[in-house]
């Protein structure tokens, strides 16, 4: 994409050279008008001063959250004080890390969110082949069950799930926070309708050459919905990533706590929110995130501009 | 390379036959083709002699081993599908390994040297590091053969291979695929909804329609004796003329336009009869002629002129020269090829085996 775009900015570039040349040559009296020029190029490029302002809009927040975290405590509340610190103060991130162990928060939220990935793929592959696939009776209201749950707010089931967890003695534990989330009513359905994308000749064709559904699965279809597969990834990660409210419930002890709990203990300490150290947390939990998108940023794109899912 | 043998086959779904009664032998090196229109059940034969669908009754012998029940990779066969069905995300050479290297035992040397000779035949030795969206339909077309040649199945099955082609590239794949089945000996069972295919391709020819086997036979049988007006129709273009006739007691076989006299040589002839004309067997004659019609359209198709000729109410083609082909409108006498013609039941339309003799 960029490579496409950078090509016609190149050749526009040389063509409006190469006719200011031909200009200047044939009728070199004539220059064309600064104005001119400046309108030529907006007509151009006039998508920029749609997406640069929005590109703004969407980074203040995370600039000022950056900014924020790089001043003192002082200059937080001085009305005086530019948006920029004075000086570039780092303390608050050892400062932050003192506050609460991190890096066993990081450890916790990395196993938390990993697993309830690994799971959920495993679970909603087998189920959306199963249902855009296989006949098996009660299929239909089954499937509708699966939706149902894509509809129902998550809190409506927060209690029921609680008392379940603690029946089975997981409460203050890794676990409470994963076993709720191996199954994706959201995910199954996205699969699914990827899954019946395939056409059923290509699986015709893998039973012929010796494969079973499982063969089929792996060899056949789960290459062909790749991008689906990292859309989804990318949506599950972000939001077990970031999930509070449901860690909070299940966990009351250091050991198991994942990352946006820590960032909640600096938002209540007794003195009110202690804003430096805050932003240098969230800088720290978001961190990972943003390097995995930076990192696989094309491939992300790819994914959701071939899902359009949004 | 082995007999394939199809007895009784049944096929239905929720209670709807949808092939019915289907009994069938397929020789060793035979090139059958199994013809028809869409929804006629041929597919469904097919993909039950794969193993793609349950046989719901019946039995289905390959080479002596009853395989009605087993699994489709038990069954040593291999297909070609219309829309090739070649994997995506593989390159032509893993496409063709892939079913090697999961249904045999053979080394990556052996699957590597069986994929290198199929590309040989098939002429793809510069194309087996492209993927499928890189190819042309045509080439897609030869992979997809390919990939059933190393398996080197007991019997290859083709479902409509041709059918996404352009005109000229089908021509040519037509020729390509008679020519493997004559220099590499294959027992094939071929589907089609095309004519043409399957008088150029079949040493055999089974006829199907409504889920029911209507004739099977050599092409050239097929067309010179069709069983019965729905054979007689579908085989053969320009599609044969029906003339239906009444049969009256005293040997005559009239209708508003002519009347012909019957040998009846047989009894029990039926009152309702058809008679059955082809393009060539009707010329056209600056005389009175047998009948007589009127031309309704004329085309030109370059060495010859097709005429529609209205014979009463019915309709019949006509073959005819390009030079003085008569305009549409034009009243002409016809001459009926009386050793050709044939009659078929005016109720049931079934052949009835009998010599005509026309008179105007």
């Amino acid at each position: 994409m960029t490579d496409i775009v950078r090509n016609t900015q190149a050749a526009s570039t040389a063509t409006t050279a190469s006719t200011a040349t031909t200009a200047a040559n044939t009728v070199a009296a004539i220059v064309p008008s600064p104005f001119s020029v400046v309108l030529r190029w907006m007509s151009r490029r006039w998508q920029h001063f749609i997406l640069a302002p929005l590109v703004l809009l969407w980074l203040s927040p995370m600039i000022w959250i950056v900014l924020t975290s790089l001043k003192t405590k002082v200059e937080v509340f001085d009305p005086d004080a530019g948006i920029l610190p004075a000086v570039l103060n780092f303390a608050n991130y050892p400062a932050t890390l003192a506050v609460a162990p991190f890096g066993m928060y990081l450890v916790n939220s990395i196993l938390v969110t990993g697993s309830i990935l690994i799971a959920q793929l495993v679970t909603i592959t087998l189920a959306a082949y199963a249902f855009a696939r296989l006949e098996f009776p009660l299929k239909r209201f089954l499937f509708t069950l699966f939706l149902l749950q894509v509809m129902f707010p998550i809190y409506a089931i927060f209690l029921t799930n609680f008392v379940t967890l603690r029946e089975l003695g997981l409460i203050n534990t890794l676990p409470a926070m994963i076993v709720p989330f191996v199954a994706s009513g959201y995910g199954t359905f996205m699969l699914r309708q990827a899954f019946r994308q395939v056409p059923s000749e290509l699986s015709d064709a893998a039973r012929l050459d010796g494969c079973g559904h499982l063969a089929i699965l792996w060899h056949v279809y789960l290459p062909l919905v790749q991008p689906t597969l990292v859309a989804f990834g990318i949506i599950s990660v972000v939001t077990h990533w970031n999930d509070y409210m449901w860690p909070l419930l299940v966990t009351n002890s250091d050991s198991v706590r994942t990352l946006p709990i820590g960032l909640g203990l600096l938002a209540k300490s007794d003195s009110g929110a202690d804003w430096t150290r805050l932003m240098a947390g969230t800088t720290l939990v978001v961190s990972p995130l943003l390097l995995v998108f930076v990192i696989f940023q094309r491939r992300f794109i790819d994914s959701f501009m071939h899902t359009g899912v949004k | 390379m082995a007999t394939v043998t199809l007895q009784n086959i049944c096929k239905s779904y929720d209670k709807r036959d949808v092939v019915h009664d289907v009994s069938l032998t397929i020789e060793d090196r035979e090139f059958m083709v199994l013809v028809g229109p869409s929804g006629c059940g041929k597919s469904t034969t097919l993909r039950m002699v794969a193993g793609l669908e349950d046989i719901t009754a019946g039995q289905l012998v390959i080479d002596g081993v009853d395989v009605t029940h087993a699994a489709p990779q038990k069954r040593d066969i291999a297909m070609v599908f219309q829309s090739y069905a070649l994997y995506p995300h593989m390159t032509a050479y893993r496409n063709m390994a892939f079913g090697l290297m999961k249904t045999t035992k053979l080394s990556k040397a052996e699957i590597d040297s069986r994929i290198h000779e199929a590309a040989e035949i098939l002429n793809i030795n510069d194309l087996l590091d492209r993927r499928p969206k890189e190819l042309s339909g045509g080439e897609r077309q030869r992979v997809a053969i390919g990939r059933a040649l190393v398996r080197q199945p007991k019997v290859f099955l083709f479902d409509e291979p041709l059918s996404n082609l352009d005109a000229k590239l089908r021509n040519r794949m037509r020729g390509e695929l008679k020519r493997l089945h004559r220099e590499l000996g294959l027992t094939v069972i071929y589907v089609t909804h095309d004519q043409i295919e399957a008088m150029t391709l079949g040493t055999r020819v089974a006829m199907m329609s409504k889920g029911r086997l209507q004739q099977v036979g050599a092409p050239m049988d097929i067309y010179m004796h069709p069983a019965n007006t729905f054979v007689a129709t579908f085989i053969g273009s320009p599609e044969m003329g029906l003339i239906p006739c009444k049969a009256n007691g005293t040997g005559m076989l009239s209708h508003t336009a002519f009347q012909a006299g019957i040998d009846m040589g047989q009894a029990g002839l039926p009152d309702d009869l058809i008679l059955g004309v082809r393009a060539e067997e009707v010329s056209l004659t600056q005389g009175i002629g047998m009948a007589r019609g009127r031309v309704e359209r004329t085309e030109l198709i370059g060495a010859e002129a097709l005429l529609e000729v209205a014979v009463g109410d019915e309709r019949i083609t006509v073959r005819g020269a390009v030079a003085g082909a008569p305009e549409p409108g034009t009243e002409v006498g016809l001459d009926f090829d009386l050793s050709r013609v044939r009659l078929f039941h005016g109720k049931t339309g079934h052949a009835i085996d009998l010599q005509v003799d026309l008179q105007d």
